[in-house]
């Protein structure tokens, strides 16, 4: 499980994060809900190590990680598909998931069954198996998206950080990601999701977290935030 | 006609030497954007490293071939230490330092530093490398080529492809072009990319001390032969694009053969020049190199 205690992160001088408390128990998902620039991906920078938090605490399994270097945060089971995709352009497909998988092929992380991972990550989706020696720059964004959340779930993680899954995406893809997530969850994947469809979002998750401009606005179970008038009206439109 | 041949054959060998140690300087830049502007005093030390070693084991009474194949693993060692030095001595530093233009300076440093060493260890006068061959040309098809040169082809190109597979077939490879594509997602794969870094300037010095080690034996070997050669490859790496990994060769060549035609035809004092003007064209019109697009997608 991940618990984040009271985080504070930033880029040089400025601070973006306060204070943010966020738990995240095995087996369940929790989305982060919040307007653009409020701070979500910034918090799922600090807690991979892509930037070193000021403050606070990040426990894996009860294991303080904060301040780790982002590869060994990975090899301690942390899987992180960021935002903007961030896959190997010149690389293909296959070779960018057997990346995923590099702790467990270099032997700091339990090995497993590496190949039938591959075959798996195939069945969950498709359209990575026909393209699996196409150069990963070449693939559509929406396939980019795909073989980011495949490439993360590569590690076999112990939680799995998702930075806006359907970001770019036709509306029939965005659907399609939700079901794989929701298969995700049906797998008890821990995972941590951050979302800007926030009423598909509090839809598939357990919990969920309000966020404004670097601080929380509010949590609580995604049924109840789904219903809460102010959360209606500030994100998910007052009409729906 | 055969005059021409002649030129060709020599103007490929250095050439393909100036493109194994640009080859060394596209290695670095892939990974991290930053240069080892000591390469040729790589070049120079693995000569000279590979000098002693050669002549020690002949001494052990070995054949100069055998003397010069079992140079080589130590002359890779030296090279892949020298590197790691550079990188963690210089260019990390600089770069912790969130310096622009120090890994700049700390690399000409480090340059400087080992060409000392150089002079004092092996001293100011160049030295005879013992030829592994049979320095006696042959004829082939009417040219003459030295055994030498012949070597000097397949070493470079061994040592390019090899690079090539390492990095297509094993994972540990595949980490270095992770590195290279986007630094932040390769950390997120559990690769340590400061480690992959120190690993590419190894390589890097590792090339240019074979491209040492392949030159020695036709030319003077002393701690002045990697300056100019340093130099030239850069150019090289510049006309073929840094990104490119067979530009290297095809600018190596051009430049390689431009030199033995100018020399052979206009007069050897200017031999260098257009080499240098072909550099300057390349920045003022290609500036990514003549084949740095193309291959950015294929690499
Ligand atoms: N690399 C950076 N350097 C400086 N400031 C940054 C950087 N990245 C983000 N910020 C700032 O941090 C704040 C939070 O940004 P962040 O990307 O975390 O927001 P977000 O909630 O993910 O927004 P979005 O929904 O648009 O993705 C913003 O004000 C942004 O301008
Ligand atoms: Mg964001």
């Amino acid at each position: 499980m991940l618990e984040i205690k009271n985080l504070v992160a930033g880029y040089g001088k400025v601070r973006v994060l306060n204070e943010i408390s966020i738990s995240v128990p095995a087996g369940q998902l929790v989305t982060l809900i919040g307007s653009n620039g409020a701070g979500k991906t910034t918090t799922l920078r600090a807690v991979s190590g892509m930037i070193k938090p000021e403050g606070g605490e990040i426990l894996l399994n009860g294991r303080n990680i904060a301040g780790l270097a982002s590869h060994d945060i990975t090899r301690l089971g942390m899987a992180h598909s960021p935002e903007g995709r961030k896959v190997f352009s010149t690389l293909s497909v296959t070779d960018n998931l057997l990346l995923g998988a590099y702790p467990r092929l270099t032997k700091m992380r339990p090995k497993g069954d590496v190949d039938a991972d591959l075959e798996r990550m195939f069945d969950l989706f498709p359209r990575l198996r026909e393209r699996r020696e196409q150069l990963a720059g070449t693939l559509s964004g929406g396939e980019q998206q795909m073989l980011a959340m495949a490439r993360a779930l590569m590690l076999q993680p112990e939680v799995l950080l998702l930075d806006e899954p359907s970001m770019g995406l036709a509306p029939r893809l965005v659907e399609e990601v939700f079901a794989t997530i929701k298969r995700l969850k049906a797998e008890k994947i821990t995972m941590l999701l951050v979302e800007q469809f926030a009423a598909a979002a509090l839809e598939v998750a357990d919990y969920g977290y309000v966020m404004e401009n670097g601080r929380l606005a509010g949590q609580g179970p995604a049924d109840k935030l789904k219903n809460d008038p102010a959360v209606r009206a500030a994100y998910l439109g007052t009409g729906s | 006609m055969q005059n021409f041949l002649q030129i060709l054959v020599s103007g490929i060998s250095v050439g393909m030497i100036y493109g194994v140690i640009a080859f060394g300087y596209q290695l670095t830049f892939a990974t991290s954007k930053t240069l080892n502007f000591g390469q040729g005093e790589a070049l120079t030390l693995g000569a000279l490293v590979g000098f002693t070693t050669v002549n020690f084991l002949i001494g052990m009474s070995l054949g100069t071939f055998w003397a010069y194949i079992l140079a080589l693993p130590l002359v890779f060692a030296f090279g892949l230490v020298q590197g790691s030095i550079v990188e963690l001595l210089g260019v990390r530093q600089a770069t912790k330092i969130k310096s622009e233009a120090g890994w700049i300076m700390a690399t000409i440093a480090l340059g400087i530093i080992f060409k000392n060493i150089a002079e004092n260890v092996w001293g100011k006068d160049p030295l005879k490398f013992p030829s592994p061959v049979s320095e006696a040309p042959l004829t082939i098809g009417g040219v003459n080529v030295r055994p030498m040169e012949i070597i000097i082809v397949v070493g470079a190109l061994a040592m390019m492809l090899a690079v090539e597979l390492f990095n297509r077939r094993s994972i540990y490879g595949k980490a270095v072009v992770a590195t290279s594509n986007d630094r932040d997602a390769a950390g997120l794969m559990g690769i340590n990319t400061s480690r992959v870094i120190t690993f590419s300037y190894a390589l890097s010095s590792l090339s240019a001390a074979l491209a040492g080690v392949l030159i020695a034996p036709i030319t003077l070997t002393g701690a002045n032969m990697g300056a100019a050669l340093g130099l030239k490859a850069f150019a090289v790496a510049i006309i073929g694009g840094l990104s490119s990994g067979l530009g290297v060769v095809v600018g190596g060549l051009i430049l390689g053969i431009t030199e033995s035609l100018t020399g052979f035809y206009f007069d050897t004092g200017y031999k260098d020049v257009p080499g240098l003007i072909l550099l300057l064209l390349v920045l003022s019109f290609k500036p990514a190199g003549l084949f740095g697009k193309a291959a950015i997608k294929k690499v």
